[in-house]
């Protein structure tokens, strides 16, 4: 697809044109992003080769938690695991405003997908997904954690 | 390193103080006294204490259930090492000793792990709590 972008310091109505021939997908995504509120963040399917698949944005309302694993990250959704081409530090720093937490050195959770949060017997915490997931919040992270949660809620109100 | 040495020194410093203060307060209310070996031996107990308390941190990557069990072990050799060191100078600990020791230090020990415990059950009821109340004030983000 073909982007023609313009800059002019002068104009007070910035806008933006799409020519299409039919609404797919990565159009309608388009639309989504610009209307959204909320930065994305382009990943590909993670089960398939970098170079070979399309790239995608994806909303951060849709992720469920982040996972950095051997310097790569993914991101985790109801639709699959997308791996993208940033670091987790620049992720968190984004989303943070938007409900994004650090619970362990490789995790970033989305704190609107957590359906619950337990102790287990072996004394960790674990947050558990909508999706049946769960990961164990790190003694390191727990007061920042709850710092936070008490944050976000101050800004809810 | 250097940091790790200096809160060493102030939490033994804290606690010593504290372990100090309180026995000669229970001391002078019971009307009993001390000597100069309990006096050390209490010095020893709570580097040993601070010194175990402290090493939380290299493991980092166990449940806090198998750090409370291995600093649980670390303490209990290394106050049998330095009972035993103490022996050389002040006669051996009659077998009831042994048992009074180890007593008196697992006692507290399990009360410790179990508020450990139960104020991980009411931090994380509070987490969810908030949580909860985060997720009905945006709805719409869910």
């Amino acid at each position: 697809m073909k982007i023609n972008l313009f800059e002019d310091k002068k104009t007070t109505d910035e806008h933006i044109d799409i020519y299409f021939s039919e609404m797919r997908p990565v159009i309608k995504q388009v639309i989504d992003i610009v209307k959204s509120e909320r930065p994305s963040l382009p990943g590909r399917p993670a089960d398939e080769d970098l170079d070979d698949g399309e790239e995608i944005f994806l909303d951060p309302g849709d992720i469920y938690y982040f996972d950095h694993v051997e310097r790569k990250l993914f991101a985790y959704t109801e639709n699959g695991v997308y791996r993208l081409m940033t670091t987790l530090g620049s992720v968190e720093e984004q989303l943070s405003p938007y409900g994004f937490v650090r619970i362990s050195k490789s995790n970033l959770v989305n704190i609107y997908k957590i359906k619950q949060l337990k102790p287990d017997i072996n004394m960790k915490v674990y947050v558990s997904f909508d999706n049946g997931e769960r990961i164990c919040i790190n003694r390191s992270y727990k007061k920042s954690f709850t710092e936070y949660l008490q944050k976000m809620r101050r800004m809810s109100r | 390193m250097k940091d790790f040495i200096k809160s060493y020194l102030i939490e033994l410093c804290c606690s010593y103080t504290i372990i100090s203060v309180a026995g000669a307060f229970i001391n002078m209310l019971a009307g009993t006294d001390t000597n100069n070996v309990n006096v050390i031996m209490m010095f020893i107990f709570c580097n040993i204490a601070v010194f175990v308390l402290s090493i939380h941190k290299f493991f980092e990557k166990l449940s806090p259930l198998a750090m409370i069990i291995i600093q649980y072990v670390v303490a209990v050799v290394m106050c049998t090492i330095a009972v035993l060191i103490a022996t050389c100078f002040v006669g051996p600990v009659s077998p009831r000793g042994w048992f009074e020791l180890f007593r008196s230090f697992t006692i507290p020990y399990v009360i410790g792990a179990a508020l450990y415990y139960y104020r991980l059950w009411i931090e994380a009821g509070k987490q969810q709590d908030l949580l909860k109340e985060i997720q009905d004030l945006n709805e719409d983000k869910k």
